[in-house]
């Protein structure tokens, strides 16, 4: 095994690890999380097969490939991030407008003193 | 105002973010023509019930920013717990003329529309609209009509005014400036009856440099993707 197949297959074995203390109940989540991690382990130790892969789809090298797939990944979970940062700004939102009117004050002249 | 107005509750919502130097005024001039403003002070940096101790009006305060169409929301939903007949939105920039009130809510009054939306660019519409806003809300309607199949003849008109049925469910999750175009999401989907009628908005140097920048239109649209997607 070289330094890089060690270096990655390291980090994946982690953020797995670490993805499925925190996903304990998500089953879905986990079979996906555990097929891409088992696919990032293979493609380090075989990078052969990323360039049969890419052959086979029309990509030239394999690395190009795993650089595409990339691109499409991080877009995806760039929309999940916005997705959840709108969900809690409407939850701010809510909590805000509540507070504000209960809070509400009814300005006249008596309560100017 | 018309005797017909008279037992109908007209509430005024006025969203409100650092508007310092004209507040008083519009209030004033607004205080001529209904008597409930709700006043929302959407974070300003120095709280607007400084500038309004001695007007009546209801002031709720957003402790942070959240943006024109969460001020909106917080306003109609006040609107609700007060049972208002009538809501309407106005900016607090000083851009819209109160005296487009009465003609503003007439459509609601005689039961045409639960909507009513003010256009500055309708054959009747008076005062004149800089180049770049024309050109800019010209394809901004196009872009309204394609994602909600509304076509107005303005879009972005801050000048609104709700009957009860439209206040009861019109409900505004856009917290920027995208709430314009939801308010037509919501006028479609509720399928309530709208209707356009001309305004005059005032271009001063003030509202102007508050009001929205050409490049403020690319966040809206994004904004407006965004709500389509995650909706």
């Amino acid at each position: 095994m070289s330094g890089i197949q060690l270096v990655l297959v390291t980090g994946f074995i982690f953020i797995g690890l670490y993805f499925i203390t925190r996903l304990k109940k998500r089953l879905l989540d986990i079979v996906l999380l555990f097929a891409m991690i088992s696919a990032g382990i293979l493609f380090a130790l075989r990078p052969d097969i990323t360039n049969i892969l890419a052959r086979e789809l029309g990509v030239g090298r394999g690395a190009d490939l795993v650089f595409y797939i990339s691109i499409l990944i991080f877009w995806f979970v760039s929309l999940k991030l916005y997705a959840r940062i709108r969900k809690l700004e409407q939850q701010v939102t809510s909590i805000i407008r509540e507070g504000a009117i209960r809070n509400a004050t009814e300005i006249t002249d008596i309560n100017i003193h | 105002m018309p005797a017909e107005t008279q037992h109908k509750k007209i509430v005024v919502v006025l969203p409100v973010y650092n508007e310092g130097p004209v507040i008083r005024q519009v209030i004033s001039s607004l205080l001529k023509i209904v008597t409930t403003i709700i006043v929302v002070d959407d974070g300003s940096t120095v709280p607007v019930i400084k500038q309004l101790h001695d007007l009546p009006v209801v002031l709720l305060q957003h402790k942070v920013n959240l943006g024109q169409g969460a001020a909106i929301q917080t306003g109609l939903t006040y609107a609700r717990k007060l049972h208002a007949d009538i809501a309407i939105t106005f900016d607090g920039d000083g851009q819209h003329n109160e005296e487009d009130i009465n003609s503003l809510i007439a459509p609601i009054i005689t039961n045409e529309a639960d909507v009513v939306l003010g256009s500055r660019f309708l054959p009747d519409s008076p005062g004149i609209v800089p180049f770049t806003k024309k050109f800019i809300l010209r394809f901004a309607r196009i872009i309204n009509f394609l994602f909600t199949g509304v076509l107005l003849t303005d879009a972005h008109n801050g000048l609104r005014a709700l009957n009860r049925t439209a206040l009861e469910k019109i409900n505004l999750t856009e917290n920027r400036m995208a709430h314009a175009s939801e308010f037509l999401f919501e006028i479609k989907k509720h399928k309530l009856r709208c209707k356009e009628i001309p305004v005059h908005v005032r271009y001063t140097d003030y509202s102007i440099q508050k009001g929205q920048r050409p490049r403020d239109s690319i966040k809206v649209l994004f904004d407006l993707l965004l709500h389509k997607l995650f909706k």
